[in-house]
């Protein structure tokens, strides 16, 4: 029994990361249909920031990977996105790999091939007693962070107006423009959201691991997306869900499968992802075949 | 945005759109000046459409249109409407999963005089009752007359001097139909423009002060409301 509490913990904890990085890519995507898939370059550059600033304390090391996130989030969307503006979503998707290919090479000339370590936050590396069960303080506070994160998110997309504006570009960019809500701001917007949630993600991948090299962001980068698809991408409750749901199914079987089958743990979820996309191919939260949009 | 002339209201001169070099408006001109309401109406494909997002700047186009004698050529749509000029779209395009309340604050983003927008809120809810009692509820969960009323609701927000609507019958019933056409008749008592896009004939004909007829990207006939009832020239607008 306690095992099975362990391991939903960790399996929460691991879907609210997920769900927190498939949200900062449907964000992005529900207002200018970009899948950014160098989405986990931005995580890798938040890392890396952590990383080489840990030492001069947490409160300045987290505030610098936020900004770096940000800042490379919103470079992206201006040295490279906002100049496809008129393109289809494939144009964008392919800019996206080459931009997330070349930010790799750039990590890797400036940092190295090798990985750099530093203990981040490494009292949350231990375990804590809840009612007899023992589960680890970074499930825990990747939960509560994600939580109090997407309450945040919630209050500003619903009680504030520039968040409704960008709410109601993500669910029609058009007539959004028409209504009178400037489009460059809510682009803008999308991708600094983007980047503060590629931050929190990274911060906890980062105390995960320890340790960052060039690809660091790649993995659930990839899963980030195929969550996203699989909630509905064109909702930004969609992702979230998705995202959520592949991370949760990954952390299960990683706990539950015999120890000869973990490995596979990855082919079972794309089993899991071709059903769902077979059965409901807009995702499970988008309604019929999903909004076609031009 | 560049001083052109002094006319008020909105002027469209030479408008040309053309979709993969397949032309939809073959240089247009009218204008729309305040508390006039004109009619556009004509056959699927007559190009009706296409002149509104023309003029919203949000389909490329030639020629030139004024607001208030300043050309407007070039301006992003979200900037357009900050010139005067606020679109009904086509089939509603209310935002669904928000609030009637949240929909008609959108509307007011492009407000000019931000300070006014209570009264503006109260004269819009005035206008069309249905949406205060309503203004919680997802817009998504409005009939198709009570959306169309919310979409003109959330375009008046802006304080639009000329507000043009695109097929604002579509799919209503005859009686969602007089609401939203009594609701038009008191803005452009109330000194507005109105340019109304519609297949409908007799009702834009009888309610606009001039109705051009337009086929294949031409404006053909100009037609005033006493036509409406005359059974000739309905079919000489409608099959050339």
């Amino acid at each position: 029994m306690n095992q099975l509490i362990q391991s939903l913990v960790d399996a929460i904890s691991a879907g609210a990361v997920l769900g927190l990085a498939a949200l900062a890519i449907g964000l992005v995507f529900g207002v200018i249909r970009l899948a950014n898939f160098a989405t986990g370059e931005i995580i890798t550059a938040a890392a890396y920031s952590l990383i080489l600033t840990w030492d001069l304390g947490w409160y300045i090391s987290i505030p610098i990977s936020i900004i770096v996130a940000v800042l490379i989030s919103l470079l992206m969307e201006l040295a490279v996105f906002s100049r496809m503006r008129n393109h289809g979503p494939a144009t964008l998707l392919i800019a996206s790999f080459g931009l997330s290919f070349l930010l790799q090479r750039v990590y890797e000339l400036i940092f190295g091939n090798n990985v750099r370590t530093a203990p981040i936050a490494s009292g949350l590396a231990q375990s804590i007693d809840i009612g007899g069960i023992r589960v680890q303080m970074l499930s825990v506070t990747t939960i509560v962070l994600a939580a109090v994160l997407l309450i945040a998110l919630q209050l500003f997309l619903t009680k504030t107006s520039l968040g409704l504006q960008l709410k109601a570009a993500a669910a029609d960019f058009k007539t959004a423009r028409l209504v009178g809500i400037p489009a460059g701001r809510v682009i803008g917007l999308s991708f600094a959201l983007s980047g503060i949630l590629a931050a929190a993600v990274a911060f906890v991948l980062t105390v995960q691991s320890g340790a960052v090299g060039p690809n660091f962001g790649v993995r659930i980068t990839i899963l980030a997306l195929i969550g996203a698809v699989i909630g509905g991408i064109d909702k930004i409750s969609g992702s979230l869900a998705g995202g959520f749901l592949v991370g949760f199914v990954t952390s299960m079987l990683a706990s539950w499968l015999p120890q000869d089958l973990t490995n596979f743990k990855d082919a079972f979820v794309f089993v899991l992802v071709i059903g769902v996309l077979l059965f409901k191919p807009s995702g499970l939260l988008i309604k019929g075949r999903g909004v076609v949009r031009t | 945005m560049s001083t052109a002339d002094t006319r008020q209201g909105l002027h469209v001169e030479n408008l040309e759109v053309a979709y993969n070099g397949v032309p939809a408006v073959r240089g247009i001109s009218f204008e729309v000046n305040a508390g006039e309401a004109i009619g556009l109406i004509g056959p699927n494909g007559a190009g009706k459409s296409s002149t509104l997002l023309a003029i919203m700047g949000a389909t490329p186009r030639s020629g030139l249109v004024t607001v208030h004698g300043n050309d407007i050529s070039g301006l992003a749509p979200e900037k357009v409407v900050r010139t005067g000029l606020a679109l009904v779209p086509e089939g509603r395009h209310v935002f669904t999963e928000l609030s009637v309340m949240d929909n008609l604050r959108l509307g007011a983003v492009a407000r000019r005089d931000k300070s006014s927008y209570k009264e503006a809120l109260e004269h819009v809810l005035d206008l069309f009752p249905i949406l205060r009692d309503f203004g919680h509820r997802h817009a998504g969960l409005l009939s198709g007359g009570q959306q169309q009323q919310l979409a003109i609701g959330r375009a008046l927000m802006s304080d639009p001097d000329i507000l043009m609507l695109d097929e604002p019958s579509l799919g209503l019933s005859p009686t969602a139909v007089d609401t939203v056409f009594e609701a038009l008749d008191v803005v452009r008592k109330a000194g507005k423009a109105v340019l109304i896009v519609e297949q409908r004939a007799e009702f834009t004909i009888a309610f606009s002060d001039r109705t051009y007829v337009l086929h294949d990207g031409v404006i053909t006939l100009s037609l005033k409301p006493e036509d409406a009832e005359n059974v000739e020239v309905l079919t000489e607008a409608y099959f050339g």
